[in-house]
């Protein structure tokens, strides 16, 4: 504790070396803060939607097969399922824009029963049922375009040869932000039908609520049985396995995310090590003289390690701070990727991100400080005497 | 400050057949041949010599900063030839006080913070620290200068803070190293009246090397080292003319 005031001081000493260092540790830091909550968030995904007993129902062949629009009153007569609504991608540009916000063609008439945690005003829903060009959209992205009640939307088809022209009814609330838009699967099937465009008479996927998590397997069994020997089997899931699949379908590329990140923390590491090399040279003989009046070489070695650890610290806060910020930034900016606050994917990787940080200053010190500890005094005196 | 005795009559400093020698690859440089010293408590020993003639690697001996390649160092009764690395640093932070050629003060603590400094190592409490720092800094005559970093002081200022590092844990024997090799003459008079101080009103026990015939004339006893073997110990013209008066 003594030593302290003295190891503060070198951190300061030389104001823009360790400014610099602590950047480079911030740098790489952010960067991981950023990598590890996108991976926070996907797995939070996946547990939140374990709360709302919502099941997915697909093609086995996965998106590229259909599921046609039939089953989704199939679906809904199975006993333990409460609502059950086609959920279709449309992936349309806005104006000069491509896709900059989700879109899904559902059924108004019983999507807030399978999203129940939404919320809508009763008089916007009924109006949305009503127009057949009608369209709900998130309050946070219609807040973050200006759009008001009545204004028009058009999305141009991309995948499907159907332009939509949208007129928005009403906005909702969710949880979090979900930066989508839903519109009638009608209005789409008809338009893909005059058009005789692909992909008429396919609901995409369903998503149905089950009355309670118990009954989840029963049902998701009775669906799969239901179409197992039809022309479009279907593979019926929780929303959260859902969600999941789109995690591990990321695998590969946050392994790759992980090591490029781990690659330029290791990469910085060096850089810190040799500022703190650097400094340690430099006070060569303010060590000979520590050691001279007294300061054991444990002492001493402790005192280079502090110094270190503290700079790494710094930066560790620094760079996750930082990083925090960025994805704070990123939920506003992409909320379909990052659809969740700091605040709710906090956790313990926070933590482990501050050990990496102090664990880099540590590492980064470490030959400096044996050196220190080691070195001679008379030599380190030779110098000056 | 307590005025330093010899408990026993025994000497502060003993010096016995020293050889050091230094090895540069394969060639072996011998620094001290057959060294024999004594200094008693409050004896002021100014060791003179040219360069190369092994004056600081005795007085690095007699600091406990290195060892002897054979031969017996004892200082304040430790026989430092047969000490431990660690055990050294304890010592040395009890009964040495180091004065250097450049005051290598710590240039990011204030001149109270460096003053601190070694008692950091004791078990003294914040307000008995703060009490050594003080009387120390008050006997150098820079009590107005507690907060001030050492690049907000003058060369002879520095050293005086250094001194007063020196002196702040009250040690058994100050070594100093050229102590006024990098001051003008004016302050290289003050530095040499303070430490005369510290022999006489504190009574100090000091070795100090210099090349100064001026400041060697300030001690109580002069040596001279040649190819490192000591040719003479006598007492200092100050010193012969002070037994002088007092005989008279």
């Amino acid at each position: 504790m003594k030593s302290l005031k003295y190891i503060w001081r070198n951190v300061t000493r030389n104001k823009l070396r360790s400014s610099l260092t602590i950047l480079s540790v911030g740098f790489s830091l952010a960067l991981l803060t950023v990598l590890l909550g996108y991976m926070a968030t996907q797995n939070l995904w996946g547990s939140e939607a374990k709360k709302y007993n919502r099941i997915v129902v697909m093609n086995t062949q996965g998106f590229a097969g259909d599921v046609p629009i039939a089953y989704v009153d199939r679906v809904r007569r199975i006993d333990g399922v409460l609502a059950a609504v086609p959920y279709m991608w449309f992936g349309g540009n806005y104006k000069a824009e491509q896709m900059p916000f989700s879109q899904f063609g559902t059924d108004a008439q019983q999507a807030f029963d399978v999203w129940s945690e939404f919320t809508i005003d009763p008089a916007q829903l009924e109006a949305w049922r009503n127009n057949r060009q009608g369209c709900v959209v998130d309050r946070r992205l219609a807040a973050r375009r200006g759009w008001k009640i009545g204004e028009k939307i058009p999305l141009q088809g991309t995948y499907y040869q159907f332009n939509l022209d949208l007129e928005l009814s009403g906005t909702f609330d969710s949880p979090q932000n979900t930066d989508t838009l839903w519109f009638h699967w009608k209005y789409l099937d008809e338009g893909l039908r005059k058009a005789e465009a692909i992909g008429e008479g396919n609901a995409g996927t369903i998503f149905a609520k089950v009355e309670r998590t118990s009954r989840i397997p029963e049902v998701v069994e009775k669906i799969d049985a239901q179409f197992a020997s039809s022309n479009n089997p279907t593979r019926t899931q929780t929303e959260s396995a859902f969600a999941q699949m789109f995690v591990e379908m990321l695998g590969n590329i946050r392994t790759y995310m992980l090591a490029i990140g781990l690659a330029v923390v290791f990469s910085l590491s060096l850089v810190a090590a040799n500022a703190m090399a650097m400094s340690m040279r430099e006070r060569t003989t303010e060590i000979a003289v520590l050691k001279a009046i007294g300061f054991s070489r444990g002492r001493v070695l402790w005192m280079v390690l502090g110094e270190s650890c503290l700079i790494g610290l710094a930066g560790g806060i620094l760079g996750v701070g930082i990083g925090c910020l960025f994805l704070q930034v990123l939920n506003r900016l992409m909320p379909l990727q990052f659809p969740f606050q700091v605040h709710e994917i906090a956790g313990l990787w926070l933590a482990a991100l501050l050990a990496i940080a102090a664990a880099i200053g540590l590492a980064s010190g470490i030959v400096p400080a044996v050196r220190a500890a080691q070195q001679s005094v008379v030599n380190g005196l030779r110098q000056v005497v | 400050m307590e005025q330093q005795t010899s408990a026993n009559g025994d000497p502060i400093v003993l010096v016995r057949d020293v050889y050091k020698e230094f090895h540069r690859d394969a060639i072996t440089i011998p620094v001290l041949m057959g060294i024999d010293l004594e200094l008693k408590a409050r004896d002021f020993l100014a060791l003179m010599g040219p360069s190369g003639s092994g004056k600081s690697t005795l007085l690095n001996l007699v600091a406990g900063l290195d060892r002897p390649t054979s031969g017996q160092v004892i200082v304040a009764g430790q026989d430092l030839g047969r000490t431990s690395e660690g055990e050294l640093a304890k010592w040395r932070s009890r009964h040495i006080g180091f004065i250097f050629q450049l005051y290598n003060l710590i240039p990011v603590l204030t001149a109270y913070e460096n003053v601190e400094l070694p008692l950091t190592l004791t078990r003294l409490s914040r307000r008995q620290r703060d009490e050594h720092v003080k009387a120390a800094l008050e006997v150098v005559g820079l009590s107005d200068r507690l907060h001030h970093y050492p690049r907000q002081l003058s060369g002879g200022q520095e050293q005086r803070v250094a001194i007063a590092r020196a002196i702040a844990t009250d040690p058994t024997l100050l070594v100093a190293d050229e102590p006024t090799g990098d001051l003008d003459a004016k302050s290289a008079g003050e530095i040499l009246d303070l430490m005369e101080r510290l022999n006489q009103e504190f009574e100090k026990t000091i070795i100090m090397v210099t090349h100064d015939p001026r400041a060697a004339q300030r001690a109580k006893r002069l040596a001279h080292l040649e190819k490192g073997v000591l040719v003479d110990a006598l007492p200092s013209q100050a010193e012969t003319t002070a037994r002088r008066e007092a005989s008279a």
